[in-house]
Parts: structure tokens; C-alpha cells; sequence
């Protein structure tokens, strides 16, 4: 069985995130990390290496910023990593599956992981997309995944619907998942396989080779980025802590007649 | 006649999902004509119900949309949308149809989907805004191509169109949908879990956040619980840890809580944790941050670290209780 994982480097939560007087986003100054959703689908796709010996190929479109999280994901125990270089993040989902599609299509996976959607942007399309040009199924927000075996035709899949409730169904593969935290427990590299990942195969390609002369174009265009406009934030409340929680209890107690 | 907006209706059971008015809302708002679609084995029900706030309800039939598949929804809905070609389509950002749907249908549409939008508008061809990067941006992004464009709406963020005197026309249809292609095969629903306690009953809720860092600083909020006479909650981080149960969440995808006193430590304020607490009466947030989120819904803010808050709270409260 060959699986495929996809993963996204996304700007770090906590970044500071400024845009230049002309309204640009200050990318220079970020830094990237694997996103959050991703991490849970190698883990996914680990956990099924393990049961059936299955091929485990990472996937990362953009520039370098990406290496770090494909090498993290060899160190968790991934067999081989594919990046493919951008000079920018593609911002649009439609031509970030298109390119994803055609570094897929020659490895011909059973089965695809991709996180629900990413920490920074929040599209939740590019594994549909995906499956839609590769003639997969999909199912997204999977929260549980049972492979019967090696060989197997189908994979029964639990999704999470909103009010946490679940809903089990049968995916034909060769089918694209997202994956939802939470699904499993994401291990930590250890130092063994930190020093194993070194010796395997991280491949370079470029949309170029693979047959885009230019990128594909974008079905959304960002037109504007600005700072959403201020809301009205808590009263909030100054001092130490000491004085901070005096304030408070005092204000539930005898203003909001909460306590 | 103004171009036509479809909103495509969710709903699972029978049961019409109530925010579904809110795209309705929406289109109204583009200045369209609010056009309900609504897939169902058997629509007549929901079609009628869908009519007293939409302009035209759309009713698609067939016996393969009995459990909602995208597969399914998708055949039922793109011919006809190539064919009618409306100025939009619009769905819930939703676990059901916007997740699954909204990608498939903008593929076969070949047209660019715009993803959960708070705003919406026209400049030459659909334009939504939508919060980025934890929402410390927003951005305004337009659909690229021939319509009709696509957009995401996020549960919340359109008033519900209003019902009229003068119901809309009911139009049946019959979708072509080829059973065997759909790649889905539907096996069962479950509830959520409860857990041992019930916090949708709880008039007093902490709630720990990832700031907490630890199972045991999260157990120690216990202590906070009881002197408040009160329950103790989690973000879903707190329950993918393993510190809480998945009973305990509050969000999108957990329990959706109105309590009297809401306190929220180490809670950054993400939209799908918003959705289950911003109805409680008194938010009390407590974050280091003073740029997090959290601060835009709570009454009472306290930028500091949770853990000396905490501490600070169960000791003057004991003292104050005797
Ligand atoms: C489809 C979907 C459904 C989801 N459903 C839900 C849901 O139902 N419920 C839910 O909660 N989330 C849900 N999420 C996840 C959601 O997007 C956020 O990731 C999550 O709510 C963040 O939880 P958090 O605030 O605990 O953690 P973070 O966002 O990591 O925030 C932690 C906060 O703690 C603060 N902090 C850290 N240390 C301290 C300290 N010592 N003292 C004080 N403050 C500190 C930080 O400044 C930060 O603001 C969902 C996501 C998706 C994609």
C-alpha cells in the first residue's frame, strides 16, 4: 500500500503578523512551522506503515521554508519526501492542488492524508481539489480511519460533524482524507530516527517538470489584506495579580451579581 | 429580474439546519434573488419550510439523496447550475456541505470557491472578506472566471433573510444521479458524548485553554470549580492532549454553552471555540497575550499568567466564602 501525505509549512501562531505600507504581507519576517492538522495525518499515515507496511511519502509544495517540516516528518518515520519548489506560498487552493496533482499522479497512492485545512489561511479545499484531479474519492474532517489490511479496496472512515457528533462511512480507495486533531497522538521524533531521516530520499522538483510552464491561475485572487477593524475589547483590568482578582471578584460579586 | 443566488440548504433527519436563513440572509443582502436549492429523497417538506424566507426554492429529488453524500449533491446540482448559470452559490462553511461539498462543486464548476466569509459583495463578479492568519488579517478575495462564483459563509455572520407573507414558488426537479459512483458508502450517525458531567447545564464555567500547558494545572481548576459551585471545560487542544475528555469541549465541533459566568484561561479566542460560549452572560478571559482574540468577546480581561490568576482566584474566594 503507498500513502501520501500533504503537508504545509504555515506561519507560526504566535507571529506578529505586519503589512507594508503598501499593504503587503511582510513575509521575510515569518517563520514557518509543520501545520498543526498535517502533523496528525503523517502521524495517521505512520500508524498504518506500521500495521501494513505501507509506503509513506511526505509532500510539500513552496520554498525552503517547507524542508524543515518534510524532514520531521522522515524523522517520525515517513519512507521518502518529495518537495516541490515555489518561489512564493501558492496562495490559491485550486492551483496548489493542481501542481500537488501531477507530482501524485506518477506514485500512484492508495490513499492520500492531507490536514482539514491550514493554521494560517483556513481554505479546507486543496485535499477535495486534490482528490477531484487525481479521480479519487474524499471525505474530509476524519477523525478515525480503519484500514482492513494491506490489500485493502476500502477504508472505513469516521467523520466529525459539527456538535461533535459522527458519522461512520465506507470510502472506496484510492480516496484523499483530511485529517482532524486529535485522531491520534502525534509522536515525537527520537534521536534514532532524526539520524535515520538524514540517509533518506528528500526529491527536488519544480512545477516545471512537471509540466506547468507557468502555474496554473488562480481561482481566487486575494485583492486586499488590512488589519480587521478594531472591536470593542473587555474592560480590562489593571495592577498585579493580587489587585487584578480583588477588582474581579469585586465586579462579579456586586456589579453582575454573578457570584 | 436580479441574478439568481442559490443557497444550498443543510440539513440532516428531516431536520432543517436554522442557519441555512442566514444564506438567504446573505444573498438578499447582494441585492439577488434568494434562491433556496434543497437535495432530499424526499424535499417537499423542506421545500415548503425554505419557502416562506427564500424568493424560489429549487427541490432536487432523488432516492440517492436520502443521507447527504457529496458525491450525491454534487450530481444533483452541477448540471443545472451549468445550465441556469446563477450569479453565485453560496453554503454553510460547514462539517457537512461546506467542507465536502463546496471544494467538489467549484471543481466540477470549474470556478473559484471563496471560504468562509463574514462579508460579501460585488465587484465585478462575487468578492467575500475572511479572516486569515488567527485572524490577525483580513482578507478581501474575489472569485477569478466565469460564474457562477462560489462562496463559504461562517455560521453566524449573515442575519437570517426574514419570512415573507408571499411564500416563494416551489420548483420540483428530479436529479440524475448515478447511484454506484458516488465512493461513499453512508454506515451509521452517532451522538456525541456527553461525559460524566453535563456542562450545557453548568451556570459557572471555567474553561482551560492550551495555555494551561499540563494535565495537572488543568486538574488544579478543579479547585476553582468547586468554590464557584461550578463545572469545568476545555478548548480542543486541552481534549486532543488527552487532558480532558472530548465531553468537556466547547466549539464548533463540541458543546455549545450559555452559562451565567464564563472564565476562560489560556484561551485564544478561535472562531470555532467562539461559536459554543459567546451567548454566556459575564466572559472572563484571562490570556498573556493582550492581542489574543478572546479580549474582542470577553467583558473583563485580565492580560497576566493563568497560573497566578488561578491561585490568586481560589485563595481570596476561600476567603471570601470563610
Ligand atoms: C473544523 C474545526 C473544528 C474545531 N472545533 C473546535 C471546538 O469545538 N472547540 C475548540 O476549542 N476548538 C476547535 N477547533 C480548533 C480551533 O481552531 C483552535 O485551534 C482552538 O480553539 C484553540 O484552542 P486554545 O485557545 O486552547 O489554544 P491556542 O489557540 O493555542 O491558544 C492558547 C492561548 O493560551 C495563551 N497562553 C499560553 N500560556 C499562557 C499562560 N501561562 N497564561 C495565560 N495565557 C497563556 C496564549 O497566549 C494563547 O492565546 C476546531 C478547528 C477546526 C478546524
Amino acid at each position: 500500500m503507498r500513502i501520501a501525505v500533504c503537508m504545509k509549512a504555515v506561519v507560526e501562531p504566535e507571529a506578529r503578523i505586519e503589512l507594508s505600507a503598501a499593504g503587503e504581507l511582510q513575509r521575510s519576517e515569518l517563520r514557518y512551522e509543520l501545520n498543526e492538522y498535517d502533523l496528525y495525518a503523517v502521524e495517521e499515515a505512520i500508524r498504518a506503515n506500521e500495521a501494513h507496511d505501507a509506503e509513506v511519502t511526505v509532500v510539500s509544495l513552496g520554498t525552503e521554508d517547507v524542508v524543515q517540516s518534510l524532514r520531521k516528518g522522515l524523522a517520525m518515520g515517513a519512507t521518502n519526501a518529495v518537495h516541490i519548489k515555489t518561489d512564493d506560498d501558492l496562495a490559491d487552493s485550486a492551483a496548489s492542488a493542481a501542481v500537488l496533482a501531477e507530482a501524485l499522479r506518477a506514485r500512484q497512492p492508495d490513499l492520500v492524508l492531507a490536514g482539514v485545512e491550514s493554521d494560517d489561511l483556513g481554505g479546507s479545499q486543496v485535499g477535495v481539489l486534490l482528490a477531484e484531479r487525481l479521480g479519487y474519492n474524499c471525505a474530509t474532517m476524519t477523525i478515525g480511519v480503519e484500514i482492513p489490511g494491506p490489500d485493502a479496496k476500502e477504508v472505513k472512515v469516521r467523520r466529525e460533524l459539527e456538535g461533535g457528533n459522527y458519522l461512520d462511512i465506507e470510502v472506496a480507495l484510492p480516496a484523499v482524507l483530511t485529517i482532524q486533531t486529535g485522531i491520534n497522538e502525534p509522536r515525537y521524533p527520537t534521536l534514532k530516527g532524526i539520524m535515520a531521516s538524514k540517509r533518506k530520499e528528500l526529491v527536488e522538483m519544480t512545477p516545471a517538470e512537471l509540466g506547468f510552464g507557468q502555474l496554473p491561475a488562480a481561482r481566487v485572487e486575494t485583492v486586499e489584506l488590512s488589519y480587521p477593524p478594531p472591536r470593542e475589547l473587555a474592560r480590562m483590568l489593571e495592577g498585579g495579580p493580587d489587585e487584578m482578582v480583588a477588582e474581579l471578584l469585586r465586579l462579579l460579586r456586586e456589579e453582575e451579581k454573578v457570584l | 429580474m436580479s441574478v439568481e443566488i442559490w443557497c444550498i440548504a443543510e440539513h440532516r433527519g428531516g431536520v432543517l439546519d436554522a442557519d441555512t436563513l442566514q444564506l438567504l440572509g446573505a444573498a438578499r443582502k447582494l441585492g439577488g434573488t434568494a434562491v433556496a436549492v434543497v437535495c432530499a429523497a424526499d424535499p417537499a417538506p423542506l421545500a415548503e419550510q425554505l419557502s416562506t424566507s427564500a424568493d424560489k426554492v429549487i427541490a432536487l429529488r432523488h432516492e440517492a439523496l436520502s443521507d447527504f453524500t457529496p458525491g450525491g449533491y454534487a450530481q444533483a446540482i452541477a448540471p443545472l447550475a451549468r445550465e441556469r448559470q446563477p450569479g453565485a452559490i453560496l453554503m454553510l462553511h460547514s462539517h457537512f456541505l461546506g467542507r465536502d461539498l463546496g471544494p467538489l462543486l467549484a471543481s466540477r464548476l470549474e470556478t473559484g470557491l471563496i471560504s468562509d466569509c463574514t462579508e460579501l459583495g460585488w465587484d465585478e463578479g462575487l468578492v467575500g472578506w475572511r479572516l486569515v492568519y488567527r485572524r490577525k488579517l483580513l482578507a478581501k478575495q474575489k472569485a477569478a472566471g466565469a460564474p457562477p462564483h462560489m462562496a463559504t459563509c461562517q455560521r453566524g455572520a449573515f442575519m437570517p433573510a426574514e419570512a415573507s407573507d408571499s411564500p416563494g414558488e416551489i420548483e420540483n426537479l428530479e436529479a440524475a444521479i448515478e447511484a454506484d459512483s458516488l465512493g461513499w458508502k453512508v454506515l451509521g450517525f452517532e451522538e456525541a458524548e456527553v461525559g460524566d458531567e453535563d456542562i450545557t447545564e453548568a451556570e459557572v464555567i471555567v474553561v482551560g485553554g492550551r495555555g494551561v500547558g499540563d494535565q495537572e494545572t488543568f486538574d488544579s481548576m478543579r479547585e476553582l470549580t468547586k468554590l464557584l459551585g461550578g463545572a469545568l471545560a476545555s478548548t480542543r487542544p486541552v481534549v486532543d492532549q488527552g487532558w480532558a475528555d472530548r465531553g468537556l469541549q466547547i466549539g464548533s465541533s463540541g458543546k455549545t454553552v450559555r452559562p451565567r459566568l464564563y472564565i476562560g484561561m489560556g484561551v485564544s479566542g478561535a472562531i470555532q471555540h467562539v461559536v459554543g460560549m459567546r451567548e454566556s452572560d459575564v466572559i472572563v478571559a484571562v490570556n498573556k497575550d493582550a492581542r489574543a482574540p478572546i479580549f474582542e468577546y470577553a467583558d473583563y480581561g485580565m492580560v497576566a499568567d493563568l497560573k497566578e490568576i488561578l491561585q490568586r482566584l481560589v485563595e481570596q474566594l476561600r476567603e471570601m466564602r470563610g
